[in-house]
């Protein structure tokens, strides 16, 4: 059991490329970090920095009370998961597990209990026997959770573990995750480009974008507060709308204004928007927030355009108004609701629902 | 919708086949594999009743009875043929084995790793194989010689070793190329070092394809005749050499040859045989 610190972390390949640029975060001992972003992000490159796979360019990566970085990835303590689930196909399920053991001349009668231990907590004991290749997706990544907890590690990584599973099952790994938590309580490192699997694993999140840290924070920190346009875009679905808007002054408001819409905001509770003025901000809009209806008092903003396109999910209809030039996608509406495509519609979002990003560096605006 | 834009290419180009009864179409395509079969298979059977003629009946094998063994027992009489047959076994098996420890290093450095080093070895092992084949043999007869090793097992070894290594360090990169690096890294964060994971991990998940290569390096150096001809004399006889060796002043005695032939055939047979299946596995990786 340890904690995880990388201070100032750098990854510069041959050839001048970044791919990760001064990455700091601490880890505490027992929590489960999420590190989320688009492809090419860095994240995947943080992770194998700290299982040593990587060499580091710059920094330091302490795990425990040690700096890891000159060290092999065996001395490190570690347990990865990895996409592809890396299991060794010579092996039977049996080895696989006991592998790890095997390498550190544990006792075969300790090494017994281990892997029997392990593949309960995983019900793979009826799968012992068999080669990875007969394991189904599910049951393979199953063995190398099993490879990893056999070990009893200071650390769990988690190199997008779930990616290669169909939608079913990667919700139903979701859970015995979260279920394998609670059982075998272990700092995690966790990469994914999935904002769902990282909003519903991870205690912390940390939002990666061209090598550099976008935001850190708690699932709901991160989809109330959104640091920046780039982390509002990425953390929730249906995606946040976003709507560019010029900013006037008026007597005691701020008018927001884009084609085929305007919106007044008091001054008082947007002071940091006088900053703006003259200048063009973005609007945050996210589909939940979005209700059918006419503003019916200050505390509500109001939008109307022409309804695109429904679309029936059983539990709610998720909608598509035309604001301008773009679409405002709308989600939760009443399935029962019927609604005429081509007519206009009415739409109101609380006022402290609303975010507002810097139209040039898209920091938001509080 | 691609699908579905590709349905009429697919019904053009089978329509020939589609004219054809479903049992015309398959008697079509047995008639085929049959006449490959035999473009294959005829010199062979030819070459097989050649050794089974006496001498004075070669040129009309597909006339007369008489029917002999004696090209055999007078080949195998042959002392320089039974040295022959042994040298050609050991030095197939000694050049697999040797080249087949360099070429697994060499491949996987070839498929892991990047920089100065491995790309220098790419880059000697591609001028090798961009130079002529023969344009090699006379510099290597004077290499031998000046090293003394002319006529010896090591003066054909090491030449064939040399070209394995080239040609088959590529197939090997493309064998290791298959294998998903991250069973290694798994492997390293397992307790192996860098080095403990090629042996423990990769290594082992290529045996298909290494067993493959054993048997094309084996058959290879088995059939070559070019490098044995020049590199080797009396003192290291060569099968294939010493087949060729039947053709002299007094004219081809093809009985003899076509009986060596035939005596050479059935090591690589043998080792065709048996290693079929992993070599169609292999190369399937």
């Amino acid at each position: 059991m340890a904690e995880v610190t990388l201070s100032n972390v750098r990854k510069t390949y041959p050839g001048g490329v970044a791919a990760v640029k001064d990455f700091n975060l601490h880890i505490a001992d027992h929590e489960f970090v999420v590190l989320v972003g688009p492809s090419g992000c860095g994240k995947s490159t943080t992770l194998r920095m700290v299982a040593g796979l990587e060499d580091i360019s710059g920094g330091t990566i302490a795990i425990g009370n040690r700096i890891v970085n000159g060290l092999q990835p065996k001395d490190r303590d570690i347990a990865m998961v990895f996409q592809n689930y890396a299991l060794y196909q010579h092996m039977s399920v049996y080895d696989n597990l006991a592998f790890g053991l095997r390498n550190r001349r544990a006792k075969e009668a300790d090494i017994d209990v281990a892997v029997r231990g392990a593949a309960k907590i995983l019900s793979i004991e009826p799968l012992l026997e068999r080669r990875p290749r007969q394991l189904s997706g599910g049951q393979q990544q199953r063995v190398a959770l099993g490879r990893c907890i056999v070990r009893n590690p200071k650390v769990f990584l988690f190199d997008e573990p779930l990616s290669n599973l169909d939608a079913q099952l990667r919700a139903q790994m979701r859970l015995e995750l979260k279920e394998l938590r609670q059982r075998v309580p272990t700092t995690s490192v966790f990469v994914t480009h999935d904002q769902v699997e990282a909003m519903t694993l991870g205690d912390r999140i940390v939002v990666m974008k061209d090598g550099l840290v976008q935001q850190v924070g708690s699932p709901l920190a991160l989809f109330r507060h959104p640091i920046n346009r780039f982390v509002a875009s990425f953390i929730g679905s249906p995606a946040m709308n976003f709507l560019d808007m010029a900013v006037a002054a008026q007597a005691d408001t701020f008018r927001l204004t884009a084609e085929g819409v305007a919106i007044e905001l008091p001054q008082l509770r947007f002071p940091r928007l006088g900053a703006q003025v003259g200048r063009s901000v973005t609007l945050g809009l996210r589909p939940q927030h979005l209700r059918l209806g006419s503003a019916g008092n200050g505390a509500q903003v109001a939008f109307s355009g022409n309804l695109m396109v429904t679309e029936q999910l059983g539990d709610e209809q998720l909608l598509a108004v035309r604001i301008g030039s773009g679409d405002l996608r709308v989600s939760g509406v009443d399935p029962e609701l019927a609604l005429t495509t081509g007519t206009r519609i009415d739409l109101v979002v609380p006022i402290e629902s609303l975010h507002i990003f810097e139209g040039s560096t898209g920091a938001a605006i509080r | 919708m691609s699908a579905v834009d590709a349905l009429p290419a697919i019904a053009s180009r089978n329509r020939f086949f589609d004219a054809l009864a479903p049992g015309g179409r398959r008697a079509l395509f047995v008639l085929g594999i049959i006449g490959v079969c035999l473009l294959f298979a005829f010199p062979v059977f030819w070459l097989v009743l050649t050794s089974l003629r006496p001498g004075y009946a070669v040129y009309y094998v597909h006339r007369g009875t008489d029917f002999t063994l004696d090209n055999f027992h007078e080949v195998l009489s042959q002392e320089i043929v039974l040295r022959a047959l042994w040298n050609s076994l050991a030095i197939s098996t000694l050049a697999t084995v040797l080249s087949l420890g360099v070429t697994v290093t060499s491949g996987y450095m070839l498929s892991r790793f990047r920089g100065p080093i491995p790309n220098l070895w790419f880059s000697a092992i591609y001028v090798f194989r961009c130079v002529p084949y023969v344009s090699w043999v006379l510099p290597l007869y004077f290499v031998t010689r000046a090293l003394g090793i002319f006529d010896t097992y090591w003066g054909l070894l090491l030449p064939h070793v040399a070209v394995h290594i080239c040609f088959f360090s590529w197939i090997m990169k493309g064998f290791f190329d298959g294998i998903d690096p991250s069973m290694e890294y798994a492997a390293m964060i397992d307790g192996c070092s860098r080095w403990g994971a090629f042996l423990r991990v990769a290594l082992p998940a290529a045996i298909p394809g290494l067993t493959a290569l054993a048997i094309l390096c084996w058959l290879y150096t088995w059939n070559e005749f070019l490098f044995a001809l020049i590199l080797t004399a009396q003192k290291t006889p060569i099968l294939t050499v010493v087949m060729a060796q039947f053709v002299h002043e007094l004219g081809m005695e093809w009985h003899l040859m076509s009986a060596t032939a035939v005596l050479s055939l059935g090591p690589a047979l043998i080792v065709t045989i048996f290693g079929q299946k992993y070599v169609i596995r292999g190369l399937k990786i």
